[in-house]
């Protein structure tokens, strides 16, 4: 036995580096924040916005900074977060680093039952639209449970390419039946199921970042304390067995708070995709394999993308917006091809 | 130290049972190696000793408790399997990999403790992979990726090692790399090993205890000179041998074979060519 446990210089750098590309995309996030309080019709700049945080605003920017903007920054950030999140854990567990929080049918699930609602309660109506993020919330849970009882094979458990493969023929299914239920909407509702598909972040006020917030709170420390679970899973059944992992039941709790964390973001930002497949997948690239890292690197990129989106499809078009989720696709879609063409298989 | 013990297991795959009514005992402190033809259950009976795969009936009894029922953390911290093949995730030193050998010893977010870095180290030394202990796995090749792989398992820090087919895909000097460190692992530090092994003159060299199986039974176990005769390996693969003596282990070896039952055609073709 070598008696000076040590660690290798080289190793010791490597660690405080992937520590510093972490703090950096926090900074980088930070500043899109501040930039994103600025970005709007009603211009703040940077001396009126300090004034206004300060409490010494005008009503008028009280009413668009606290009212209209700042909820919905943090509710991007929150749902960038969600979703990176539910990707890292979706990737780690399937082992597939092209799974995303819609191959679960998380989104086609929360989808589904929005346009269900609006089917039978038209936004005109006087039912509250805050019961839609419950509602696509349960969509997505719901969705996901009947992929999971679908893809389970009893003595056998669950396959992560059974599962991933029962997933998008569900969310296929899901899309064509919702396509036939928005045939039949009016204009107007049409309209507003349109905006919702496409991912925008339309629920911004005070009562949503609420509604988002208490399951990252639980969730975000549980992966977290299931980084050393996500190094294993990643080196295949057997051996994680060998080390002492319980595969399925980790498995099936970690696709539970994956789940949770999507349906819980989609619920409030519509249906974004890509995040959860490129947060995770810039994270492993600049901080490396292990999930200690991982985990809160995916979480930041999550956020700063999605804030950095949201941002841009607001100023883009002002006094229109282009929906967040379309800024992520336009970005997403390239690099999920480049991802495609560059990996081995 | 651990012992291992498989009481009349019936284990297989969903609806192919493979093996029906097995009981054996494995030597502590003695390498064993499974030995068969293709399809016998070596890695069948290999995977019901190691959890892997659950025992329709009987039991795999650990230090004399069934490893069902024993908390699968704990029977890591005694037992550490190196399967066939394992995923490389992308991404990770040499280093790194080797410490998620540490899993069963860890809490919590798992950052290293000076007793997970002392097993980490030794593993790294033991394996002779120090000078590569920064480098990318993915860079690695095959013989030293295997290493890297072993070395994982001995930080686990148990005291039986389980290992299916480790020497496959290496070559020749490789191979006996490999096995001549499991020797080392056994002699200097009495670890038990059991594993399959494809190489039976590898096999007959060096373990204590050989078990050979066919059609999901055992046909004979024990040391290599009771296991390794004339009649035996026609009895398990249906092989004529020449046998002869290990120079470096004293063991039988076989220098050549012919299939026992061999077809007109081949017969012809074989009797031509010796004369």
């Amino acid at each position: 036995m070598i008696d000076k446990p040590y660690v290798s210089t080289y190793q010791q750098s490597r660690q405080k580096r992937k520590i510093y590309t972490i703090l950096l995309i926090l900074l980088l996030t930070v500043i899109a924040f501040i930039i994103s309080m600025n970005t709007g019709f009603i211009r703040l700049s940077p001396m009126e916005l300090l004034e206004t945080l300060l409490g010494m605003g005008t009503e008028k920017q009280n009413l668009t900074l606290f009212e209209f903007r700042l909820p919905r920054i943090v509710i991007s950030v929150l749902v960038g977060i969600g979703l990176a999140l539910s990707g890292c854990v979706l990737q780690g567990v399937s082992g597939n680093a092209l799974a995303d929080p819609g191959i679960l049918g998380i989104n086609a699930g929360a989808g589904l039952a929005v346009v269900l609602f609006i089917s039978f309660f038209p936004t005109t109506s006087d039912v509250p639209v805050l019961f839609l993020p419950i509602l696509a919330f349960v969509g997505a849970g719901v969705t996901a449970a009947v992929i999971y009882a679908l893809a389970y094979k009893r003595g056998e458990g669950i396959t992560p390419t059974r599962l991933l493969l029962t997933g998008i023929a569900i969310a296929a299914g899901i899309s064509a039946a919702m396509i036939i239920l928005t045939l039949r909407l009016t204009p107007d509702n049409y309209q507003f199921v349109a905006v919702w598909l496409a991912g925008s972040i339309w629920g911004s006020n005070w009562m949503f970042v609420l509604s988002v917030l208490p399951w990252l709170l639980i969730l975000i420390p549980y992966v977290f304390i299931k980084a050393r679970v996500l190094n294993t899973l990643n080196l295949g059944e057997v051996t994680a067995t060998g080390l002492g992992v319980n595969i399925e039941k980790e498995r099936l709790l970690l696709l539970a708070a994956a789940v949770a964390l999507a349906g819980a973001s989609v619920a409030v930002s519509g249906g974004i995709g890509f995040v959860g497949l490129i947060g995770p997948h810039l994270a492993r690239q600049l901080v490396g394999g292990k999930h200690q890292f991982v985990i809160p690197a995916s979480a930041a990129i999550g956020a700063l993308l999605l804030l950095s989106a949201d941002t841009i499809g607001r100023w883009l078009i002002e006094p229109s917006e282009i929906p967040a989720g379309i800024v992520v696709s336009v970005i997403g879609a390239p690099y999920f091809l480049y991802l495609l063409a560059k990996s081995k298989a | 130290m651990s012992s291992l013990a498989v009481e009349q297991v019936k284990v297989g795959y969903s609806n192919l049972m493979i093996i029906d009514d097995l009981s054996v005992e494995i030597p502590e402190k003695k390498i064993t190696t499974i030995v068969g033809a293709n399809g016998c259950g070596k890695s069948t009976l290999l995977k019901a000793i190691a959890r892997i795969l659950k025992t329709r009936k009987g039991t795999v009894y650990l230090d004399g408790r069934s490893i069902q029922l024993l908390p699968t953390k704990e029977i890591a911290k005694k037992m550490a399997i190196l399967p066939q093949s394992s995923d490389t995730p992308p991404g990770l030193t040499v280093f790194e990999l080797i410490s998620y050998g540490r899993f069963p010893h860890q809490q919590g977010f798992g950052s290293l403790k000076m007793d997970d870095l002392k097993h980490i180290n030794w593993a790294i030394e033991v394996t002779g992979l120090s000078e590569m202990r920064d480098r990318s796995v993915e860079a690695l090749s095959g013989g030293q990726r295997q290493r890297v792989w072993i070395a994982m398992a001995l930080a686990q820090d148990t005291d039986i090692l389980i290992l299916d087919e480790p020497t496959t895909y290496l070559d020749l000097a490789h191979q006996l790399e490999i096995l001549f460190l499991l020797q080392k692992l056994n002699e200097e530090e009495g670890r038990t090993i059991v594993m399959v092994l494809h190489d039976l003159n590898h096999a007959s060299r060096f373990s204590h205890n050989l078990i050979a199986m066919r059609n999901g039974a055992i046909v004979e176990e024990g040391t290599p000179e009771k296991v390794m005769t004339r009649s035996n390996l026609k009895a398990i693969f249906d092989i004529e041998a020449t046998m002869s003596v290990c120079p470096h282990s004293a063991n039988p070896i076989y220098l050549s074979y012919t299939l026992h039952k061999l077809s007109e055609h081949t017969l012809q073709k074989e009797n031509k060519k010796s004369g």
